[in-house]
C-alpha cells in the first residue's frame, strides 16, 4: 500500500513539473496554432537555449543576464528558421509533411552541428538556490518552486500579449484567417515569423531554467520534446488552454505512475494515452474548452 | 475474372512496366548498381561485403517505407519500430524456439505485420502530420518496451543467442540476402503499377473522390500498412544475420530519422528513389566515417536542402543545372 504522503508528495511534484511542462508545451502549440507547422526542433531550441544561457553564465556570472540572453538568441533562431525553413514551403499543396521534415533536419542538423563544435559530455549548469522547504510533511526545493513560478509569469506575460495587444490581435487574426488578415493590413509572413520567434524563445528560456535540472549537453532536447509533444496531442494541438491543463494532468500521472513502474514504462503509459486520445478525441481536450 | 486471370494479368502488365522503365535514365543507372551488386563479392570481401549487404537491406527498408508514405501518404514513423520488431521476432524464434533461420526470417516479416495492425487502425482515422504523430508515440512505446522487457529480449544491451544464417557464410549471406531483397522489390513494383498502386496514389492525392469510386480506402490503407511493415520486418530479420546483435539502438528514433532521410532525399514518389536515397545517406554515413557527427550534420542539411529545393527527391528531378536555375528564377 502507498502512504498518503508519498502519494501527496508525487502530486505536489507533478504539478511542479507540470508547469517546467507547460513552458516547453505551449510554444510547440502556438506555433501549430497560428502557423500549422509541427515544429520537430523545439527540443533543439531547448538545447540551444540551455547553452546559450550556459555561455553567458560563464561570461558574465549572471543568472538573469542567462536567461535574457537565451531568450533573445533563440527568439532570432527561431524567426530566421521560419522566414529561411518554413516560408519557402507555404505554398505547396501539402505543407504539412514537408515542414515537419525540415524542422525535424533542423533537429538533427543543430544537435550534431553542437556534438561536432562541443562534444557529447554534459555541462552541469548551478543550482538557483538549494534551499529546501518542509510544508506539512511535503518537501519543497526551493528550486523547483522558482521555475515553476518563473514558468506561470511568462506563461501569464503570453496570455497577456495574445489578448490585449496589438500583436497579439493580429497573430489571432492570421491563425483564423491568413487572406482576410491581410486585407485588415496584417502582414502574415511577419506574424508566422515572430510568432515563430516567440515559440522558439519559451523552449529557449525552458532550456535555461531546466539546465540545472536537466544539463546542458546536445541531445538535452529530444525528452523535454517527447513530453511536450504529448502534452499537445492531449491537450489538443493548437488551444493554449488544453495544453496548460494536459501539461498539469500528464505531469502528476507521471509522478504517481513512477511510484509503481520505472520511468521508461511511465513514458509507455502516457503515449498509450496521447494515442487514445488522438483516435477518440482529435481536438484533445482543448476541443471541450472552446 | 477469376483470381488466376487477374494474377498474370498483373504479372504481364509488371513486366511490360519493367522493360519500359529500364530504358530511362534511371532505370539504367540500376541496372548497372545491380550488375555490380551481383558482381561484387568477387571485387570485396569481409567488412566491405558485411556494408554492401547492410546497405541491399537499408534499400529494402527504405522503399518499404517509401510503399506506405510516398504511395499512400501515411507518413509513418513507425517504420523502424516494426523493422525492430521484426528483427527481435527473428532472433527469438531462430534463438529460443529452435525455428530454422530462413524461416525465421519471413515468420519476422509475419509477425512485423501483425504487430503494425493495433497502429495501422488509428492511423486509418487520421491524416497529413497526424499520422505522423500517433506513428511516433507508436515508436517510443515499442522501443521502451524493448528496452523494459530484458527477459526477452537483453533489455539495453541487447540479444545475440541465435544461430547464424546459412553456416554463417559472409558470401552466401550476400547472395541470399540480395536475392530476397531483388524478389521483394520486384513484388513491390508489380503492386506498385497494378491497380493497387493505382488506388493508392489516388488516396493520397483525394482520399473522397477515391472513395467516391468505390473504392474501400480504409481496406486498401490497412493493406498497403502492413504489407509495407511485414517488408520492414523482413528486413530486420536480414539485418540481425548481418550484424549478429539485435539491441535497441537499432530501432530508435534516429534510425527512423535516418530511414526517412533516406527516402526523402532519393524521392517519395517512386521505388527507385528509395534505391537512389539510401545509396546516397548510406555511402556518406559509411564513406566519412572518419568525420564522426559531422557526416549527420551533412545529410541533415541535405534533409532541409531537398525538401526545399527538390521536392520530388534527387531520383525524379532533372539534375540539368539550367533547369534548377530556371525553376528557381520561376519560383520568385
Amino acid at each position: 500500500m502507498v502512504s498518503v504522503a508519498l502519494l501527496a508528495q508525487q502530486i505536489v511534484n507533478g504539478l511542479l513539473f507540470g508547469g517546467q511542462l507547460a513552458l516547453i508545451a505551449v510554444g510547440l502549440t502556438l506555433i501549430w496554432g497560428v502557423a500549422r507547422v509541427l515544429n520537430f526542433g523545439h527540443g533543439a531550441m531547448f538545447m540551444v537555449g540551455g547553452f546559450v544561457g550556459f555561455f553567458t553564465l560563464g561570461a558574465t556570472g549572471s543568472l538573469v543576464a542567462a536567461v535574457i540572453a537565451a531568450g533573445i538568441v533563440v527568439f532570432a533562431l527561431g524567426y530566421v528558421t521560419e522566414v529561411v525553413l518554413i516560408r519557402p514551403l507555404r505554398d505547396r499543396e501539402e505543407f504539412g509533411i514537408p515542414s515537419m521534415v525540415v524542422t525535424l533536419g533542423l533537429a538533427f542538423f543543430l544537435e550534431n552541428a553542437f556534438i561536432v563544435w562541443i562534444g557529447t559530455q554534459r555541462q552541469s549548469f548551478p543550482r538557483f538556490t538549494d534551499v529546501i522547504w518542509n510544508v506539512a510533511g511535503i518537501t519543497l526545493s526551493a528550486q523547483r518552486v522558482l521555475i515553476f513560478v518563473i514558468s506561470l509569469v511568462a506563461l501569464g506575460l503570453l496570455f497577456v500579449v495574445i489578448s490585449r495587444t496589438e500583436l497579439g490581435l493580429a497573430i489571432r487574426a492570421v491563425s483564423q484567417d491568413h487572406d482576410t488578415a491581410l486585407l485588415m493590413g496584417v502582414r502574415p509572413n511577419r506574424v508566422y515569423a515572430i510568432t515563430f520567434g516567440i515559440s522558439a524563445a519559451l523552449a529557449g528560456l525552458a532550456g535555461v531554467l531546466l539546465a540545472p535540472l536537466f544539463a546542458v549537453y546536445p541531445s538535452v532536447g529530444w525528452y523535454p520534446f517527447l513530453l511536450s509533444f504529448v502534452v499537445v496531442m492531449v491537450g489538443g494541438l493548437g488551444s493554449v488552454r488544453g495544453t496548460l491543463l494536459a501539461a498539469m494532468g500528464l505531469a502528476v500521472v507521471r509522478s504517481i505512475s513512477i511510484i509503481w513502474v520505472s520511468s521508461q514504462m511511465a513514458m509507455v503509459i502516457l503515449f498509450a494515452i496521447m494515442i487514445v486520445v488522438l483516435v477518440a478525441y482529435p481536438d484533445g481536450i482543448g476541443g471541450y474548452l472552446e | 475474372m477469376t483470381v488466376l486471370e487477374t494474377l498474370r494479368s498483373g504479372i504481364a502488365r509488371t513486366g511490360d512496366r519493367l522493360v519500359e522503365d529500364a530504358r530511362s535514365r534511371n532505370g539504367i543507372v540500376f541496372a548497372v548498381l545491380a550488375l555490380l551488386a551481383l558482381l561484387a563479392p568477387q571485387l570485396v570481401g569481409g567488412y566491405t561485403l558485411d556494408l554492401l549487404t547492410q546497405l541491399i537491406i537499408a534499400i529494402l527498408v527504405v522503399t518499404s517505407w517509401i510503399f506506405i508514405a510516398g504511395y499512400f501518404g501515411m507518413f509513418s514513423f513507425a517504420h523502424a519500430a516494426l523493422y525492430g520488431i521484426g528483427a527481435y521476432a527473428t532472433a527469438l524464434l531462430a534463438g529460443k524456439a529452435g525455428v530454422h533461420p530462413v524461416l525465421a526470417v519471413l515468420l519476422g516479416g509475419v509477425v512485423a505485420g501483425i504487430f503494425a495492425i493495433p497502429i495501422a487502425l488509428p492511423v486509418l482515422r487520421l491524416s497529413g502530420a497526424y499520422v505522423g504523430m500517433a506513428t511516433l508515440a507508436f515508436a517510443e512505446i515499442v522501443y521502451r518496451l524493448a528496452i523494459h522487457f530484458r527477459g526477452l529480449t537483453g533489455g539495453p544491451t541487447g540479444y545475440t543467442g541465435f544461430p547464424p544464417l546459412l553456416g554463417g557464410s559472409r558470401l552466401a549471406l550476400y547472395y541470399f540476402v540480395f536475392a530476397l531483397v531483388v524478389v521483394l522489390l520486384v513484388v513491390q513494383y508489380g503492386l506498385l503499377v497494378n491497380r493497387f498502386g493505382l488506388v493508392a496514389r489516388a488516396i493520397r492525392e483525394a482520399p473522397d473522390a477515391a472513395r467516391m469510386l468505390g473504392n474501400n480506402v480504409p481496406r486498401y490503407k490497412l493493406v498497403g500498412f502492413v504489407v509495407g511493415s511485414a517488408i520492414a520486418g523482413v528486413a530486420g530479420g536480414l539485418q540481425i544475420y548481418t550484424v549478429l546483435i539485435i539491441s535497441p539502438p537499432m530501432i530508435e528514433v534516429n534510425r527512423m530519422i535516418e530511414f526517412m532521410a533516406m527516402g526523402i532525399i532519393g524521392g517519395l514518389r517512386t521505388i527507385g528513389g528509395g534505391i537512389f536515397g539510401a545509396v546516397i545517406v548510406f555511402g556518406l554515413n559509411e564513406g566519412l566515417r572518419d568525420l564522426g557527427e559531422l557526416r549527420l550534420v551533412i545529410w541533415g542539411a541535405m534533409l532541409i536542402l531537398v525538401t526545399i529545393y527538390f521536392p520530388d527527391g534527387l531520383a525524379d528531378s532533372s539534375l540539368d543545372p539550367r533547369d534548377r536555375l530556371r525553376e528557381l528564377l520561376n519560383r520568385e
